[in-house]
């Protein structure tokens, strides 16, 4: 958590204060040559995506490869949507679907059980947050057949509740113990006095505490959004019908056994990863710490 | 404005069987400055906290006037705190914060500005109404906790040690300022401190507690003139009173050599032949060595107004001076005396101690409490 708001590190902290000035600018040199190869090795590879998803079919294929595009084909992205490999409308409202109804399950649920061990001690309480811990230590991969076999039990297989069920369940651990910490950094005479000026639990909890935990609200959504987004194994195994699948195992469709269609690969990544990108930049200005400064002391 | 009433309440914590506030009977006039005083872990903040509903009451009842609020949630209670570390919203500016209950009450805007307004006049917060509190420094801080007690006019205000995080100075300022405007507005006040001059100058009465149990409640001349108690005798004044075990005799109590009468209604009320002298610091005569209690001076510490000197006595020191046999079993006392300001007193100067006439306070050793006068 701490890293997402966390300001950066500059330059000027990085180098020692007490070299001479010509060695000093030498070493502010070096560190943005370095960081910046580092930063392309990163990028590099949406470059890839990027470029490919204007390429046409030969050309992508085409030994030795091209840079760049020698013909453009930005009709890659109209062609996409209607292709013999797989539905890619219905796949796209489902990971739409999946994500916004996981993700408001996850935060249904971790909300309370994160202001409940925030403010209350009970018996099993540590017991209680390690077992949370544990459940995202087990990867959905490693319990999709047991689901498979309970989502049949309960009639619902192949649907796309039991993937929003799988992605809330999956993330919920996650999103809990980011809220846990916002909601106990919160000091509990904050809502006290809050009460005292004559507020209801629930007029607290809005006017108070949801302000103050806000950051910890928003970073929840995020990564638990972004997750499930992402999500790829649990969906192949428990979506076998097309038009419920997401679109990270579309994806897959267009790398076939005889031929694959790179250019779609690369254009459905694109579209795949753009809403989270835009979400991200969207919210990033409310993942500022300290917001609970100056209350007490 | 209203009486507050605690009848047999007690909490008990979770896990604890002895209860944080055991038993506690006070009652509170209206518009009546009440200090709770007492060493850290003693109940004062859980005794605030359950007239303030933040804690359960496990057996009594607490109300306010009339009215039994044993069982109403905070919300409902007309009461206004100030916490020990302010607790203000902090992401609401000072203003906000201080009008936070006019605005829960739904009153009109303009209404409201207005008391807010009124508030900062009072408490010098005009400038800072716009702040949020992270830009303020500690004293004003403390001022937006106060400001959002009194523009409240709440039936009881309880404060927990709200200059405990001031600097000496600021909190000998707020201090008065405090009790000042209580006064001003006559609003019941519970007030928690652990620091007995505070009590001791703020209050109208105060209330003394220890390990949950409430020791005494009086004025402060009452705590201080007549302590109920060996705990009070000595949690109350600074320096504090100086307590000597004794062994009555025909004569009286026995203090380095000298005895220390006893009315036959205190020899009646013994326990045990030992006994606790008390003499505050301020209730001794200096002698001339020879006379009196034989002390030498240890340390002196000189506060330009009042000196005071911290001597030892001992057997030896009253029976070489008074050439008489004293009782060789007696353990040597250290005694804090106050002597005037500037005074000419050396260490290792030889000095006689004799108590004033009615400064004179006796305990049972056994039982702690006070013999009768
Ligand atoms: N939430 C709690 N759970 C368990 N025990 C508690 C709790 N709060 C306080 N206590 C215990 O109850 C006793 C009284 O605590 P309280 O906070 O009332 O003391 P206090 O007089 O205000 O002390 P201080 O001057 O240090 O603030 C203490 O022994 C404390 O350990
Ligand atoms: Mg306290």
């Amino acid at each position: 958590m701490s890293t997402v708001v966390d300001r950066p590190v500059t330059v000027t902290e990085v180098d020692g204060g007490g070299d001479p000035p010509k060695a000093r600018e030498r070493r502010r040199w070096g560190l943005t040559i370095v960081g910046s190869i580092v930063a392309l090795i990163f990028l590099f590879p949406y470059l890839i995506m990027l470029i490919g998803a204007f390429k046409t079919r030969p050309e992508i294929l085409r030994v030795p490869p091209t840079y760049l595009p020698q013909e453009w084909a930005p009709s890659n992205f109209l062609t996409m949507w209607d292709t013999p490999e797989t539905p890619l409308p219905a796949n796209l409202l489902s990971t739409v679907v999946i994500s916004l109804c996981g993700t408001a399950l996850a935060l249904l649920a971790a909300l309370p059980a994160a202001y409940y061990t925030a403010r209350h001690n009970f018996r099993l309480k540590l017991p209680f947050l390690l077992l949370v811990l544990i459940t995202q230590m087990l990867q959905p991969t490693v319990l999709a057949s047991g689901l498979f076999r309970e989502f049949i039990t309960l009639e619902i297989n192949d649907t796309w509740l039991t993937m929003i069920l799988v992605n809330a369940a999956f993330n919920l651990s996650f999103a809990v113990w980011i809220m846990h910490s916002f909601f106990a950094s919160v000091p509990k005479e904050i809502e006290e006095a809050a009460w005292l000026d004559g507020c209801s639990r629930g007029q607290s909890l809005t006017r108070i505490m949801l302000p103050l935990v806000w950051p910890g609200i928003v970073t929840a959504v995020i990564f638990t959004f972004i997750a499930c987004w992402n999500e790829f194994a649990a969906s192949l195994i428990l979506l076998p019908t097309d038009t419920n699948q997401p679109l990270t195992v579309a994806l897959t469709r267009f790398i076939g056994q005889y031929e694959s269609a790179w250019q779609y690969v690369f254009a459905v990544s694109l579209i795949g990863i753009v809403p989270v990108v835009a979400l991200f930049a969207l919210i990033e200005k409310h993942l500022v710490s300290g917001l609970t400064a100056g209350g007490v002391k | 404005m209203a009486t507050v009433t605690f009848d047999g309440a007690s909490r008990y914590y979770a896990g604890n069987d002895k209860p944080a506030v055991d038993q506690l009977d006070l009652e509170v006039e209206d518009g009546e400055f009440l200090v709770l005083v007492g060493p850290s872990g003693c109940g004062k903040s859980t005794t605030l906290r359950m007239l303030a509903g933040l804690e359960g009451v496990d057996e009594g009842a607490v109300r306010i006037g009339e009215r039994d609020v044993t069982n109403l949630p905070p919300k409902d209670r007309d009461i206004a705190m100030v916490f020990q570390n302010y607790a203000l919203y902090p992401h609401m500016t000072v203003a906000d914060n201080i009008g936070f209950h006019l605005k829960i009450k739904k009153m009109p805007k303009a209404e409201r500005a207005e008391r807010v307004l009124e508030a900062a006049k009072l408490l010098d917060l005009e400038p800072y109404l716009e702040r949020k509190p992270a830009k303020l420094s500690g004293g004003q801080r403390q001022r937006v906790a106060m400001g959002r007690a009194i523009v409240r006019r709440p039936q009881v205000f309880c404060m927990d040690e709200p200059l405990s995080n001031l600097d000496a100075k600021l909190r000998v300022q707020t201090r008065t300022q405090i009790a000042s405007l209580q006064r001003r507005l006559g609003v019941t006040t519970i007030y928690v401190t652990h620091d007995q001059v505070e009590a001791m100058t703020m209050g109208d009465r105060v209330a003394v507690l220890k390990d949950g149990l409430l020791q005494q409640c009086d004025t402060p001349i009452g705590l201080f003139g007549r302590p109920k108690n060996l705990f009070v005798a000595g949690f109350i004044g600074s320096p504090a009173m100086n307590l000597i075990p004794a062994t009555v005799n025909g004569d009286g109590a026995v203090i380095g050599g000298q005895p220390i009468g006893l009315t036959p209604a205190q020899r009646e009320a013994l326990t045990s032949p030992n006994v606790v002298v008390g003499v505050r610091p301020e209730g001794w005569t200096l002698k001339p060595a020879g006379e009196g209690i034989g002390a030498m001076v240890e340390v002196v510490e000189e506060l330009g107004s009042d000196q005071f000197l911290y001597c030892s006595t001992s057997a030896e020191l009253t029976a070489a001076d008074a050439s008489e046999a004293a009782d060789e079993s007696e353990a040597p006392h250290t005694i804090t005396v106050r002597a005037p300001g500037m005074s000419a007193f050396q260490r290792g100067e030889k000095v006689g101690l004799v108590p004033q006439p009615g400064a004179v306070h006796l305990f049972d050793a056994e039982t702690g409490d006070r013999l009768p006068d």
